[in-house]
């Protein structure tokens, strides 16, 4: 059963050291005959009891007799973990390809975000977007976010911290990125285009985040039913009409070439903070530049 | 002999903290042997018995004085040595190439080790041979009663000299008078047995004595054939080549008398005058007190294991035997023991069949036994580490 488990375990570790491949390549032989139902005679499986059992009768012989004694019931337990932890580790890089978070929507601690990197985010190249504060400013906050993000959502009221307070000082843009993991996400980004038009996209932008579950769940009739209570008047023909696909395409395409792989994400003069908490370190940062 | 001091001679022991116990697949080396050795590479490095220059003559020299030495060690003459690779190879020799047109008959026993099991069933599998076993009690003993079985269609007795499964010795005397009263020859693999006591092939009276360097302190990839000047008349050809003949037209072929017409090509000199300095360093601390240490070690390492509950020791316990024990400890699998051994204790032990799987059947182990064997080189403190080690297992 260990050669299983011994199997993905070396192989991990081959890639790291050579000297773990004979044993990768044990290993490999006996899950072919234990697949193909012959034995194994490579006596992995044996090494491993082996060493197991010594290296804990070194600190406990009791424990190493009751290792002996249930050490088929212990290759059994450790091989459905291992086989119970592959299927979750699958479910995570699969979420994570799609939605760029191992646990889907609900996002969390991932531990393949280590694959990403800020470090190779590059800033875009164009202010286009939606804007606040002080255009002259020398400190540019952009921000990429989605509106049925809870993540930017959650950023929001950093956000606006960051435009009342510093508002003066900063120039802040919102490119908006529709991730396709976030229900409704699309069409929430050309409904805030259509509000904009209307010139009332911040207090359209303010009731998405209120109401962002409800957009979630029900899309586009919450989308003309903002829209209502904020009796915008060309909303209906803009939105039905898809007047912004070509802006919300620009958009997109620019989120692409800066290499961003989750909302939100800002940059502050060039420099790239991801994720939940990446509005407190882009307003450190824009504290910094001030010099408070 | 003081083991603890000769143990100064091995360069693995003063490398290695391990205890050695599986010197029935290999012995160690001592730097005497690892120095002759590699001297014939960096002094002559040349061929022998073909050129003549000075380096190829002095190559021959030392060859053929290798031959001598090593033959006086087994009490044989330098003309009934053969050079093999190895006793597997010096066993296939004889019983591939005798003649067996008058009788065809081959008798062994189940004891028997790989290596001279199989080259017995091929022939038979062939048609040329018919084998017969002499029959063996399950404590590793071979009765007179089964003797019988030799009669006069046998062409040859192939036995053990030591197993290397329990270590015990086969009854030779009883076997070699019966063989040779029914005008048979007598094939017997030494390759425990030469390592280990004093074995002179004139007072065995056997017409072959196959043996192995590596298990005697010698080089690997070195064994030899001794064989009575009549007995090798009898073998045809086996490995042919250059230095195997006298002269060659495309017509016919004068071969060599032994033992050039069984060296064919290019031979292992290095390991032959390495195998000549393991005879010197033997010789030098003495058989019989080899011998007499091993006696010693075998009884310890049997106590040893008899008390530990539930552990089995396979062979008689009470017949002679060289510092060898196969064993078993209940709820652990042989191969587990030797595995613990080496994890706990830095034990080195063999486990599994000992390539003598009917033996193995015959005495009790078909799925395998844990073996410590030791040597010259081991010492009652080792064997006390062994003990204690065996006893922690045995509790698993």
């Amino acid at each position: 059963m260990l050669c299983f488990v011994a199997l993905a375990v070396f192989l991990v570790l081959s890639i790291f050291s050579a000297k773990y491949r004979p044993l990768a390549r044990r290993a490999l032989d006996c899950v072919v005959k234990k697949a193909t139902l012959r034995p194994c005679d490579a006596g992995l499986d044996e090494e491993i009891k082996a060493a197991s059992i010594s290296g804990i009768m070194k600190i406990s012989p009791g424990g190493a007799s009751f290792l002996n004694r249930h050490f088929e019931a212990f290759s059994l337990l450790f091989t459905l973990l291992f086989f119970v932890s592959l299927f979750f580790a699958a479910q995570g890089l699969y979420n994570f390809i799609i939605y760029g978070n191992c646990n889907g929507f609900e996002g969390g601690f991932c531990i393949y975000s280590g694959l990403q990197n800020e470090a190779f985010l590059k800033a875009p190249t164009s202010l286009q977007g939606v804007s606040a504060g002080n255009p002259n400013a020398n400190i540019t906050v952009i921000e990429f976010g989605c509106y049925t993000c809870p993540y930017t959502k959650a950023a929001e009221t950093g956000v606006q911290g960051i435009i009342s307070n510093y508002g003066n000082k900063v120039h802040y843009v919102y490119k908006a990125f529709p991730l396709p993991s976030h229900p409704y996400s699309r069409e929430a980004a050309l409904a805030a285009f259509c509000a904009a038009d209307d010139g009332k996209y911040w207090e359209y932008r303010a009731a998405l985040f209120d109401r962002q579950e409800d957009v979630r769940q029900n899309g586009t009739a919450v989308l003309y039913d903002i829209s209502r209570s904020l009796n915008l008047t060309s909303f209906d023909s803009c939105y039905a009409a898809g007047k912004h696909n070509d802006l919300l395409q620009k958009s997109t395409d620019e989120c692409t070439a800066s290499g961003i792989y989750g909302t939100p994400t800002f940059f502050v003069n060039g420099k790239a903070f991801v994720g939940p908490g990446a509005v407190i370190d882009a307003e450190k940062e824009v504290k910094k530049l001030i010099g408070e | 002999m003081d083991s603890n001091k000769l143990r100064a001679d091995f360069p693995v022991l003063q490398s290695s903290k391990s205890i050695y116990f599986d010197s029935a697949c290999t012995a160690l080396k001592p730097r005497a042997v690892v120095d002759a050795e590699s001297g014939y590479y960096s002094e002559l490095s040349a061929c022998a018995g073909r050129s003549h220059h000075s380096l190829a003559r002095r190559t021959e020299e030392k060859f053929e004085a290798s031959r001598a030495r090593i033959a006086s060690f087994v009490g044989a003459k330098p003309e009934e040595l053969v050079f093999t690779k190895n006793t597997t190879e010096a066993l296939n020799l004889v019983i591939r190439s005798l003649d067996y047109s008058q009788r065809r008959k081959v008798v062994s026993t189940p004891l028997e080790h790989h290596s001279l099991l199989l080259p017995i069933m091929e022939q038979q599998r062939r048609g040329i041979v018919k084998m017969e076993m002499m029959g063996v009690n399950q404590a590793g003993e071979i009765p007179e009663s089964s003797l019988s079985v030799i009669d006069s269609s046998t062409a040859l007795v192939a036995v053990h000299h030591t197993t290397n499964t329990t270590g015990m010795r086969a009854p030779l005397e009883k076997i070699v008078k019966a063989a040779h009263d029914a005008g048979a020859l007598v094939l017997i693999d030494a390759a425990q047995g030469v390592p280990h006591s004093r074995v002179d092939f004139r007072k065995l009276g056997a017409d072959f004595l196959a043996f192995s360097g590596h298990k005697m302190c010698g080089p690997t990839g070195i064994g030899c054939l001794v064989g009575k000047k009549e007995a090798f008349e009898k073998l045809d050809t086996f490995i042919v080549g250059g230095e195997t003949v006298e002269t060659v037209s495309l017509q016919a072929v004068k071969w060599k008398s032994a033992p050039k017409r069984f060296e064919a090509g290019i031979q292992n000199y290095a390991g032959a005058i390495g195998l000549a300095a393991a005879c010197d360093y033997l010789s030098k601390i003495g058989m019989e007190n080899i011998e007499r240490h091993e006696k010693e070690m075998a009884g310890k390492l049997i106590s040893a294991i008899q008390s530990i509950p539930g552990a089995t020791i396979y062979g008689s316990v009470s017949a002679p035997r060289c510092a060898l024990a196969s064993f078993n400890l209940k709820g652990v699998s042989a191969h587990q023991v030797a595995l613990m051994a080496d994890s706990l204790s830095k034990i080195a032990m063999r486990s599994g069949v000992f390539c003598a799987e009917p033996g193995a059947n015959v005495l009790g182990f078909g799925k395998g036994a844990a073996r410590a064997s030791l040597y010259l080189y081991n010492t009652e403190e080792e064997v006390r580490i062994f003990a204690e080690t065996m006893q922690k297992i045995a509790k698993l």
